[in-house]
C-alpha cells in the first residue's frame, strides 16, 4: 500500500534533517513543507542531486524521474520547497497528481 | 578477528617514480625505504589497467574483477543523446552492473573496511563491515557512510578528524587537470598531505579497534599530485639547472611520498606478520607533452560543428568555451568527443525516425573512413601518427554497458587526453610536461606465502580483486574476468592454498522499480549536469 502523504512529509523532511545535521546551518523555523532547499538550508546543487539519490534509495526506487520537478517550461527551477519534493513523491508512488 | 589481507591502493602509483624513491640517491636516504623493503622482501608487477586508463572504469574493474564493458563505469560523466542534445550526469556505485568484492566477501561472512574508494556511494545493503567512501563531499559522508553510526563513533573516537579535510571537494578536485599558478600549484601539493593522513587514521582506527578480516584503503593524492607535479617527480626531467621553485616544489612532493611511505609502514606493521599485503594503482604515469585538440580536428574534417555562439564575450558563452563539455550543432555533427577522459569518439548514428546523425546502414563505412582519417593525422616534422592506437569498441568495451562506450578509443602518441575545446592548432607542445595517465600501473605483495624479491609478468587490474579475494581463502567467482595472480605465491602454499573457482557472482539487479528509465534518465542526466555548473 502506498505511503499517505502525511507519512511521505515524515520520512522527507527525516531525510532532510538527517541529511544536513551537521552542516552548521541555523534555520529560522523548524523543517517543514514550507522550507526552501536553497533559500532556506543553503543547498548547493550537488546537495540536491544527494537529497534526491537519498529519496530514491529509502523508496528503492532509482528512477523517479526528478527532472520532472527540477525543470520548469525547459528551464531550471532556482529553489524547490519540501512541500514540492512532497507532492512530487505522493505523485510518483501513487500516481495522484498533487 | 584478526586482519588477514591488507590492501593499499594508490591512485596513480608507478614504478617510474616508486623505483627512484625508493632508493639511496646522491648521498640522500631513500624518500621511501619501507616501501623500498616490502619490494624486497615481496614480488612485483606492472599491472596493466583498463584501455582507457582512468579512475572509475579501472578502480571498478580492480573491485569487481569484470572489464568496464562488464561492470559499465566508464567515465566520470555518463553521457546520453537525446534527440538534438546530449545530456550528462555523474556515475556513482548504482551504475555498477558487477558486484564487488566487498559484497563478495561480505556475503561469506568476511569482515570488511573499505576506505576511500571510488564508486562506493551509495554503499552497498549487504556490507559486513565498515565503508567511508571515496570522491564523496564532505557534507554527504555521514549517510555514505556504512555502518550508520561509524560516522559519529569517528568524531567521537578520533581526535583530529575532521570530515571537511578528509573527503572529495568537487572545486578542489577540478584543480587536478586546471592549469595552475605556480602558487595554487603549491597550494595543490600542500592540500593533500592532511588529506591523506585523515583516511591514514581512520585505517589505523579500524585495524586497531576492528581488525577486520579484508581491509582496503585507497590514497588518491598520488594522482593528484602527479598531474600537476609531474615535472618535478619523474627522474627523467630532473637536472642540475633547476629553478628554487623547482627544487622547492620537488621537495614538497616528496614529503608527501616520505609521509605516504610512513603511513604504509604503520598500517603493515600493524597488520602483522601473519597478514598478506597488496598494493596496487589503478593506472600508472608519465608525461604529456603536446594538446591534442580532437573537436577541432573533427571540425576541420567536417564530422563535428560547433554550436553558433549567440552572445560571444559574455560570461556564458565563456563558460561554454572552458566547459568540460561538447558544446555542438547536434543537427549536423556526425562524430565528436564527449569528454576529454573518455579519449573517445562517438559516432551519431539516426536510428530512429527525426534523429540526425549517419544511417544506420552507413556505420562500417563511416567508422572505417573515420579511422582512415585518424591515423592520417601526423606530426608536420616527424610524419609520426598523432594517435597512436585505435581500438573498435566491440574490441575494448564488450559486455552489457558497451553501447555506453564510445565507437572508437583513441590512444595518443603521449598518452594524454585529448581536449574538446574549440582552439587552434590541432596539435600544439605544452610549455612544460605534464603529468598523464600510463596504462601501466603498480601490483606489489609480501607476506606469508608470497614469492620474495621477485618481479613476475604484467598482470591485468582485473586479477588484483580475484587475488584479494584468494588471500581471503575464498573461491573466485566463475565469472571474473580477472585470475588469481599465481605466480605471486611460493609453490607450497599454493599446494596448501589451491585456487578454487566458484559460482558466479550475484547479479545486481539495476532495473528495480524503475519508472520511464529510458527518459527519466536521460532528463536526469541533464539536470544534474545543469545543477553542477557545466550547462547553462
Amino acid at each position: 500500500m502506498a505511503e499517505s502523504k502525511s507519512a511521505i512529509e515524515q520520512t522527507l523532511i527525516h531525510i532532510a534533517a538527517d541529511l544536513t545535521q551537521d552542516w552548521g546551518i541555523e534555520l529560522d523555523q523548524p523543517l517543514s513543507a514550507e522550507t526552501r532547499l536553497v533559500a532556506d538550508m543553503e543547498f548547493a546543487s550537488v546537495d540536491i542531486i544527494q537529497l534526491i539519490v537519498a529519496i530514491e534509495e529509502h523508496y528503492n526506487r532509482p528512477k523517479m524521474g526528478f527532472q520532472d520537478l527540477l525543470m520548469n517550461d525547459g528551464s531550471y527551477v532556482d529553489d524547490l520547497s519540501i512541500g514540492q519534493l512532497i507532492d512530487f513523491v505522493h505523485e510518483k508512488l501513487t500516481g495522484v497528481p498533487a | 578477528m584478526t586482519t588477514r589481507t591488507l590492501f593499499i591502493g594508490m591512485d596513480g602509483c608507478t614504478f617510474t617514480i616508486l623505483d627512484d624513491l625508493c632508493v639511496e640517491k646522491d648521498g640522500q636516504p631513500a624518500v621511501m625505504p619501507f616501501l623500498g623493503s616490502i619490494m624486497a622482501r615481496g614480488t612485483r608487477a606492472k599491472l596493466r589497467s583498463t584501455p582507457n586508463p582512468l579512475t572509475p572504469p579501472a578502480w571498478v574493474s580492480l573491485m569487481t574483477g569484470r572489464t568496464p564493458g562488464n561492470h559499465g563505469l566508464l567515465d566520470f560523466i555518463r553521457a546520453e543523446e537525446r534527440g538534438e542534445d546530449v545530456f550528462f550526469t555523474l556515475y556513482d556505485s548504482r551504475d555498477n552492473l558487477a558486484e564487488t568484492i566487498w559484497s563478495i566477501a561480505s556475503r561469506q561472512e568476511r569482515r570488511v573496511a573499505v576506505l576511500n574508494l571510488p564508486f562506493t556511494a551509495p554503499p552497498p545493503k549487504d556490507l559486513n563491515g565498515f565503508m567511508v567512501p571515496g570522491f564523496i563531499p564532505w557534507r554527504h559522508l555521514r549517510r555514505n557512510t556504512v555502518p550508520g553510526d561509524f560516522y559519529d563513533r569517528l568524531k567521537q573516537d578520533l581526535p583530529g578528524f575532521d570530515p571537511k579535510e578528509l573527503a572529495w571537494d568537487f572545486e578542489q578536485e577540478k584543480q587536478a587537470v586546471d592549469d595552475l599558478t605556480d602558487e595554487d600549484r603549491e597550494n595543490w601539493v600542500r592540500y593533500h598531505l592532511p588529506r591523506e593522513k585523515q583516511w591514514f587514521e581512520i585505517a589505523k582506527y579500524l585495524l586497531k579497534e576492528e581488525a577486520p578480516e579484508l581491509m582496503a584503503v585507497m590514497f588518491d593524492g598520488v594522482d593528484k599530485l602527479q598531474h600537476q607535479a609531474w615535472l618535478f617527480l619523474d627522474p627523467a626531467l630532473q637536472h642540475d639547472g633547476v629553478s628554487d621553485y623547482h627544487k622547492r616544489m620537488r621537495t614538497l612532493c616528496l614529503d608527501y611520498f616520505r609521509q605516504l611511505d610512513g603511513f604504509i609502514e604503520e598500517l603493515v606493521t600493524m597488520a602483522g606478520p601473519d597478514c598478506q599485503v597488496f598494493m596496487a594503482s589503478d593506472h600508472g604515469f608519465t608525461a604529456t607533452t603536446e594538446v591534442v585538440r580532437i573537436n577541432a580536428w573533427l571540425h576541420e574534417k567536417g564530422y563535428l560543428h560547433w554550436k553558433e555562439v549567440l552572445d560571444p564575450g559574455s560570461e556564458a558563452a565563456k563558460r561554454r568555451e572552458e566547459s568540460m563539455f561538447a558544446n555542438l550543432d547536434w543537427t549536423k555533427t556526425t562524430a565528436y568527443c564527449r569528454t576529454p577522459s573518455s579519449n573517445g569518439i562517438n559516432i551519431r548514428v539516426a536510428r530512429n525516425p527525426g534523429e540526425t546523425g549517419i544511417k544506420p546502414e552507413d556505420y562500417e563505412a563511416f567508422r572505417e573512413q573515420l579511422i582512415l582519417d585518424i591515423k592520417a593525422l601526423k606530426d608536420p616534422v616527424t610524419g609520426e601518427s598523432i594517435v597512436s592506437e585505435i581500438h573498435l569498441r566491440e574490441e575494448v568495451f564488450a559486455g552489457p554497458a558497451m553501447m555506453d562506450a564510445p565507437d572508437l578509443l583513441l590512444v595518443l602518441r603521449d598518452f594524454g587526453f585529448v581536449s574538446i575545446k574549440n582552439k587552434l592548432p590541432i596539435v600544439e607542445p605544452r610549455e612544460e610536461p605534464a603529468g598523464t595517465h600510463h596504462p601501466d600501473g603498480i601490483f606489489i605483495a609480501c607476506g606469508p606465502g608470497v614469492r620474495k624479491g621477485v618481479q613476475i609478468e604484467r598482470r591485468h587490474i582485473c586479477d588484483v580483486g580475484a587475488t584479494l579475494l584468494y588471500s581471503q581463502g575464498l573461491e573466485v567467482p566463475g565469472d571474473f574476468e580477472g585470475k588469481v595472480a599465481g605466480d605471486m605465491f611460493i609453490k607450497p602454499w599454493l599446494i596448501q592454498n589451491p585456487i578454487r573457482i566458484g559460482e558466479a557472482t550475484r547479479g545486481v539487479n539495476k532495473d528495480a522499480n524503475a519508472e520511464g528509465m529510458a527518459d527519466d534518465e536521460k532528463d536526469k542526466l541533464m539536470a544534474q549536469l545543469q545543477m553542477l555548473g557545466y550547462m547553462e
